[in-house]
């Protein structure tokens, strides 16, 4: 078992944004979509699950994104990105042939060389599903060395369903248990309405909590409620791993935005087990 | 699952595994095994509520009714769990659907007879109710957290 280390930003220098360009663009919901940035050169930033890049729409900003594809892909980055603010705005109405600059990969991410294994429970809520999108496509790249794998993933509502299409083929993987539910739905919705940490009762036979490594992103409110399920079953706390989200300046330690406790999320997160967060989690945020 | 008897469904639902042998046997007198084809309601709002429903496979969708607009699914409950307390709250009508989703079996428990037997045997009544209550405290917990919309845009929050 060994802990996953932040990589270190790539290149000379980690203050200057590397240009990419948009070679594909997938709309996901009505503020959603997935963009695949391509790096001319080839050269890509290799990157941790879990781990996020800066990026950078020219004359506008830079903002934290998750990577939410396929690592070690050489040159090829995917990013889901919910327009909510001016950059993000901008990121999500990008077209392909555009250009971006991205710094990174930053922080730390998922545990997945630690879970090797054990069973892995996976648990998203909304656009959460973006980092872990690209934890679960490396250990299906990997199945053999997890035990049992299970997918728990909340949205608001059918229309806010990310990944359509993994997820329809990921529900026909008989050594891979997904559940899906939505916060609302009409009469159309044939599937289940309600939130996601009450799925994990159901499927608890699926896991040995002792030996489970369970993977957690989504909001914080969410997230606090799913840890407590997950303990309360006795997934130890050093075995819960989050993905927090703070916002970020630097993206390397420096100036102190998105301190949480002792840490700072931009380089000891933004994945970290709940036992290093839980001196801090009645703070009334995790 | 529908091959089995009450009884012995009643020995590894979830609400009632736990019960002792004998506990589990006096429910079970009061039990039937009901299969529902998708879109079939169990119960409907504002008929008498006659019956406790142990959901032993499948999907059930809790709805109300919206006129001009149709059904409004609100919360689904899946195998394992369980449907309807407006039987204890005698004398009372459903205040909601319930609608199959998928093919649906169920342990049917007559409401009735339920309460005369909690009325006898109050610590099996207890443990029902404790049971129960758990349930209801599972779905409000449920409920309150889908208010709160937690994936809407920041703004909204
Ligand atoms: C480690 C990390 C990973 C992230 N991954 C993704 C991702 O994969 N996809 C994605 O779309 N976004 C992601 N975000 C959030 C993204 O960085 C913010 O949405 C973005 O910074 C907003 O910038 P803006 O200029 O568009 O809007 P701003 O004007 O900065 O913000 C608009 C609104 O969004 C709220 N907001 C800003 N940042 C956050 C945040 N971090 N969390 C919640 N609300 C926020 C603000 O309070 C405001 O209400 C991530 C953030 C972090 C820290
Ligand atoms: S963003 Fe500057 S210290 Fe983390």
């Amino acid at each position: 078992m060994r802990e996953p280390t932040g990589a270190p930003p790539p290149g000379a220098n980690p203050y200057i944004p590397v240009p990419f360009r948009v070679s594909g663009r997938r709309r996901e919901t009505a503020d959603t979509v997935t963009l695949r940035l391509r790096s001319p050169s080839g050269d890509g930033l290799p990157f941790e699950p879990g781990q996020f890049m800066m990026l950078y729409v020219f004359g506008v900003g830079e903002v934290p994104v998750s990577a939410s594809g396929a690592p070690r892909r050489a040159g090829i980055l995917e990013h889901t990105v919910r327009a909510v603010g001016p950059v993000t705005r901008r990121l999500v109405a990008l077209r392909r042939g555009d250009w971006v600059g991205v710094r990174g990969p930053f922080g730390r991410g998922w545990p997945l060389a630690l879970a090797e294994g054990f069973d892995v429970l996976i648990v998203a809520g909304g656009l959460g599903l973006a980092p872990l999108r690209s934890a679960l496509l490396q250990i299906l790249a990997q199945r053999d060395r997890y035990r049992q794998v299970t997918v728990l993933y909340g949205a608001r509502s059918p229309a806010d369903l990310l990944y359509r299409l993994d997820l329809s083929r990921w529900q026909q993987r008989p050594d891979l248990e997904l559940r899906v539910t939505v916060d609302r739905a009409d009469e159309r919705w044939r599937g289940q309405i309600g939130v996601v940490p009450a799925l994990i009762a159901q499927v608890e036979r699926h896991f040995e909590p002792a030996r489970t490594v369970a993977l957690v992103c989504g909001p914080e409110v969410m997230m606090r409620f799913t840890v407590r399920e997950l303990q309360k079953r006795g997934v130890p706390d050093d075995l819960i791993y989050l993905s927090l989200e703070r916002n970020m300046k630097c993206a390397l330690g420096l100036c102190g935005h998105c301190q949480f406790g002792p840490a700072f999320i931009c380089k000891d997160g933004p994945v970290m087990p709940f036992s290093r967060l839980a001196p801090f989690s009645e703070i009334r945020e995790l | 699952m529908s091959g089995h008897t009450p009884a012995e469904i009643l020995a590894s639902h979830p609400f009632t595994a736990d019960l002792s042998e004998e506990d589990r046997a006096q429910l079970a007198r009061l039990a039937r095994l009901a299969v529902y084809d998708p879109d079939d309601y169990l119960l409907r709002e504002g008929q008498p509520a006659t019956a406790f429903y142990l959901i032993v496979e499948g999907l059930v969708s809790i709805e109300l009714f919206i006129p001009g607009h149709g059904p409004r699914p609100l919360q689904t409950v899946e195998g394992g769990s369980a449907v309807g307390w407006s039987w204890m709250l005698a004398p009372s009508r459903w205040e909601f659907d319930a609608r199959a989703l998928e093919r649906t079996t169920a342990v049917v428990l007559d409401g009735e007879r339920l309460r005369d037997l909690f009325i006898e045997d109050c610590c099996l009544g207890l443990r029902v109710v404790h049971r129960l209550l758990f349930v209801v405290a599972e779905r409000l917990k449920a409920a309150r957290l889908q208010l709160l919309d937690l994936y809407g845009p920041p703004r909204e929050l």
